[in-house]
């Protein structure tokens, strides 16, 4: 690689220069076969790790032994949680099909003091659900003109379905879920490796609080006319409040009831 | 629950996936991604009160590559194997090395996308860490220079040689396969 650009089309592609900069690279980008070229490999490196290859994530076995550590250094065990009787007990008595779902709800229960919410229960436990199993996605596509059709012949509504690749969330499809007995659209987003789901369903007159956190889990509700949402993903809060407000941006929803 | 706890829950909880990818994809047995979570994120809630700024996820990333490196310099005084030069590897360097290709793979996505984990997992630490942290945490070249501790100007020259090297290994394993089909 000799062009004397090459470190520039970098930056560029990882969207560290500001605009004029930006644009500088672009033109030279027109004129320069050999960054052009290295523009491509740059996407398709990029492609193949973030579709592509692993990302790990903590188990819940994880989660709990931190917790647990937490608990131990801090001095607060709440009495509703015994000290796990010899490590890995819990979860060698669980084994078969349902059991990581069943330790999950469980990690999801033995985490946090809860204030009951059944909104939260549900989403947080939708949203566990969809990571561990193949049902993340009923659609697939990051066309809005394939998605949002799709919610109006399979839930109660159809949400705005909007492709935020250029802001870093690439819309990669949705699903119908259920939130607290209701039929829910769920968006899905693909945010660096992370997914966020966006939940959206008629509201009801439930009290839903602005953010929530479970096991980890961030939540960010919101309501637009008769329609309440909720962005839950395991990255972080900000992070999600950009996309909530993307989100509320792109327009309203449209009620079919 | 105390304030600490809940600020910790909140604040860096949160990054706990990113925290466990980063440890796994640095971690080589006999070292234990989960172990070195675990003391990690011990130590930064230990510390979490000291901790100024709005930015947690760099700073628990870094207290979790601390911990790797702490680890991994136990285990080879441990084992009294040579620690490996210190400096960028060359070409012939082994641990750039990638198995031959399976020609029956050509065709399957998931295997390429298998064989690009095994290049990276092949990379020198100091290559793989900023391709993990730029391509899948999204981190900024400010975030990842925090994090490795060396200056901008380091991370962007490191992760064009890694982009670079991945590149090269990962298409010259495509290319062989499509040349053993023809």
């Amino acid at each position: 690689m000799s062009c004397n650009e090459a470190l520039r089309v970098q930056e560029y592609f990882d969207g560290e220069l500001d605009a004029g900069a930006a644009a500088e690279v672009e033109r030279h980008l027109e004129t320069c076969a050999e960054c052009a070229a290295l523009l491509k490999d740059l996407e398709t490196t990029r492609t193949g790790l973030r579709e592509s290859s692993p990302y790990y994530r903590a188990s819940d076995e994880l989660r709990a032994r931190i917790a647990d550590a937490l608990d131990d250094e801090s001095g607060e065990r709440p009495a509703w949680r015994p000290a796990r009787i010899g490590k890995g007990f819990l979860w060698g008595a669980l084994s078969g099909g349902g059991a990581t779902a069943l330790a999950a709800a469980l990690a999801v229960l033995l985490f946090l003091p809860v204030v009951p919410n059944p909104a939260v229960d549900d989403i947080t436990n939708a949203h566990l659900r969809s990571m561990m199993s193949d049902h993340l996605i009923d659609v697939v596509s990051s066309d809005r003109h394939t998605v949002k059709p799709w919610f109006a012949g399979h839930t109660d509504v159809s949400p705005p379905a909007v492709d935020f690749a250029k802001e870093g969330y690439a819309l990669i499809g949705g699903r119908a879920d259920y939130v607290d007995g209701h039929r829910a659209a769920v968006v899905v987003y693909r945010h660096g490796k992370h997914v966020i789901n966006v939940f959206a369903w008629i509201a009801g007159d439930e009290h839903l609080p602005a953010t929530a956190l479970r096991n980890g889990y961030h939540l960010v509700f919101w309501k637009s006319g008769n329609i309440a949402y909720c962005a839950v993903s395991d990255t972080g809060l900000e992070e999600i409040a950009t996309l909530t407000q993307l989100f509320q941006n792109a327009g309203a929803p449209v009620n079919r009831e | 629950m105390s304030d600490r706890r809940r600020r910790f829950e909140t604040q860096a909880l949160p990054h706990l996936d990113a925290a466990y990818n980063l440890a796994k994809w640095l971690a080589r047995p006999p070292l234990d991604a989960d172990d070195i979570v675990q003391d990690a994120m011990l130590r930064a809630y230990r510390a979490f009160d000291s901790f100024r700024g709005d930015n947690v996820k760099p700073w628990l990333l870094s207290i979790v590559r601390n911990c790797f490196l702490t680890a991994a310099g136990q285990t080879r005084h441990a084992r009294n194997v040579p620690l490996p030069a210190d400096g960028e590897a060359g070409s012939d360097d082994p641990a750039l090395v990638v198995d031959a290709p399976d020609p029956e793979a050509a065709a399957i996505s998931a295997e390429e996308g298998r064989r690009l984990a095994d290049v990276v997992a092949k990379l020198p630490q100091e290559f793989r860490e900023v391709l993990v942290l730029r391509e899948m945490e999204d981190l900024s070249y400010r975030e990842i220079a925090q994090i490795i501790g060396s200056p901008i100007g380091t991370v962007m020259s490191r992760l064009a040689r890694a982009r670079g090297m991945l590149k090269e290994k990962w298409q010259s394993d495509v290319e062989g396969v499509g040349h053993v089909l023809q």
